[in-house]
């Protein structure tokens, strides 16, 4: 029986592994190679000569201009950080672009090495970043969607993906100018992409990453880029609340009408005041002002309604009351008119104002109280009688109706917002929630 | 954390309505004047109303 003996333990990422050295067989600009045997390609900063890394001579694979083209990377060449709890070093550098309706979106990808957990790579799009690592399983795709580990991803966009820069190091033979069809899926934060390279596919997950976490794993001066729009597979911070805060709303509506219905249980309602008066102009004329007989109202603090009736037809009365506490000399002073107009024109028949008027006296204590009344009446009436009632504790339903709308108000901001926020994440992809129409003048 | 606040706002709004009710507001408005004397009683003339003299609506469309 023979025993073999276990394989030496890959190098330790800290402290700095050793970099093999090489000059570019172009230029002669110095080549440093840091992922090992991982490295297939390798681009030299100097002339961006792409050489073949598994050849001892790198042997020159492409040239590419890129006087005009030349991209610095955000994060060079060479860094290291510390990305979800593991170190990695950046090794390779490329930009890519796609073409929709003959607008170029470009994006950047970064090639990231541990020599224990091999490569990943972060992306970056107009300040979004993702963390992408490639597919441990293969998913199964149809038309509309994707699903991974359970997972099920809507269809995003489907493009040609064109490499237009790179340097560094690949673990795959780069090219620039090379194409590959993408295809993503999203299920925020996640992203799942394949990219079809002849007749090879890549299947690579993504996880959207804050350019905050990328600077601070990175140790990078400055701030990262101000992330613009709404990314793919950017998590919003308002749609997974949606659900429950309508679900929470419609348990307070059901229990804004248990409040409603136990407080009118509980109202009193109590009549304690009711007489009709009549007002006699000829008897007013001096001073129209009198007061009520007396009545107690009981209880705690709570409203006092009072209901005002005239038979007016095509006039109106003015009622100058005042609730007066009889003991502590307190007062509610206010006015109402009943008014009634009706008649007839060209539009037909219209009406306008009600013979009944009520009001409610908030936050009235218990005592004895009697009602200061001055009347005010159309100078064309002669002689008017009217019906003062008053009614103690009555259940205000305007409050019921505030605190609904209160109620309201955030649930429909908040789905608002989640509408706006996937409204402008699918706007950018192949399934449009509207199709703008084009600015042509075609719909006169 | 939205859902999380929107349960703290809704339950305020709950017990604000609640409160309101028992405490009996109304959403009218009422001029609340105090030391009304009690002379009122015997002279109602001597109390003007602070709605007096208002300028009412005459005549209907």
């Amino acid at each position: 029986m023979s025993t073999s003996a276990p394989p030496p333990p890959p190098p330790p990422l800290s402290p700095r592994p050793r970099t093999a050295g090489l000059n570019c067989p172009k230029c002669g600009a110095a080549i440093s190679l840091r992922s090992f045997g991982q490295a297939i390609t390798v681009v030299c900063g100097g002339c961006h000569s792409i050489l073949d890394a598994k050849d001892p001579n790198l042997a020159i694979l492409q040239q590419f201009e890129a006087i005009t083209s030349v991209a610095k990377p955000l994060i060079p060449l060479g860094a290291r950080g510390k990305l979800r709890g593991t170190d990695y070093e950046v090794t390779g550098f490329q930009r890519r672009s796609i073409q929709v309706d003959g607008i170029s979106y470009t994006w950047q990808e970064y090639v990231l090495f541990n020599p224990y957990k091999g490569i990943r790579y972060l992306s970056e799009y107009n300040g979004h970043w993702n963390d992408i690592s490639i597919c441990k399983t293969l998913p199964t795709a149809d038309f509309g969607g994707a699903t991974y580990l359970g997972e099920n991803y809507k269809h995003f966009q489907s493009a040609e993906a064109n490499t237009d820069f790179v340097l560094g190091e690949f673990p795959w033979q780069v090219r620039v100018g090379e194409k590959a069809a993408v295809t993503d899926y999203v299920h925020p934060p996640r992203v799942l992409a394949s990219e079809k390279l002849d007749k090879e596919v890549t299947w690579s997950i993504g996880e959207y990453m804050y350019g905050r976490e990328i600077w601070d794993s990175f140790k990078l001066p400055g701030d990262p880029p101000k992330a613009w729009g709404v990314y793919e597979n950017q998590p919003s911070t308002v749609a997974t609340n949606v659900t429950g805060v309508w679900v929470a709303f419609a348990g307070f509506a059901v229990f804004l009408l248990v409040l409603m219905a136990v407080f009118d249980m509980h109202a009193k309602k109590a009549p304690v005041f009711n007489h009709t008066y009549q007002f006699n102009r000829a008897e007013a004329k001096n001073e129209p002002s009198f007061v009520s007989d007396e009545f107690e109202l009981t209880g705690g603090t709570a409203t006092v309604e009072v209901k005002s009736y005239a038979a007016v037809d095509n006039h109106w009365i003015y009622l100058n009351y005042a609730l007066i506490n009889q003991d502590s000399g307190q007062a509610w002073d206010f006015g109402r008119e009943v008014s009634y107009y009706h008649g007839y024109d060209s539009d037909g028949s219209w009406h306008e104002g009600k013979q009944a008027d009520d009001v409610t006296i908030p936050s009235v204590p218990a005592g004895h109280y009697y009602l200061r009344i001055e009347p005010e009446v159309d100078p064309s009436l002669a002689t008017i009688s009217y019906t003062v009632d008053v009614i103690r504790d009555v259940p205000v339903l305007g409050i019921y109706g505030i605190a609904f709308v209160a109620l309201l108000l955030p649930a429909l901001l908040i789905s608002w917002r989640a509408y706006t926020f996937e409204r402008s994440r699918w706007s950018e992809s192949d399934h449009p929630p509207v199709q703008m129409s084009s600015s042509s003048g075609d719909d006169e | 954390m939205f859902r999380k606040l929107y349960l703290l706002y809704g339950l305020l709004t709950l017990g604000t309505a609640a409160f309101g009710q028992y405490r009996g507001w109304s959403l009218d408005t009422i001029n609340q004047l105090k030391n009304v004397p009690k002379s009122v009683r015997d002279n109602p003339g001597s109390y003007r109303s602070v709605y007096s003299g208002y300028h009412h609506y005459t005549g209907g469309k």
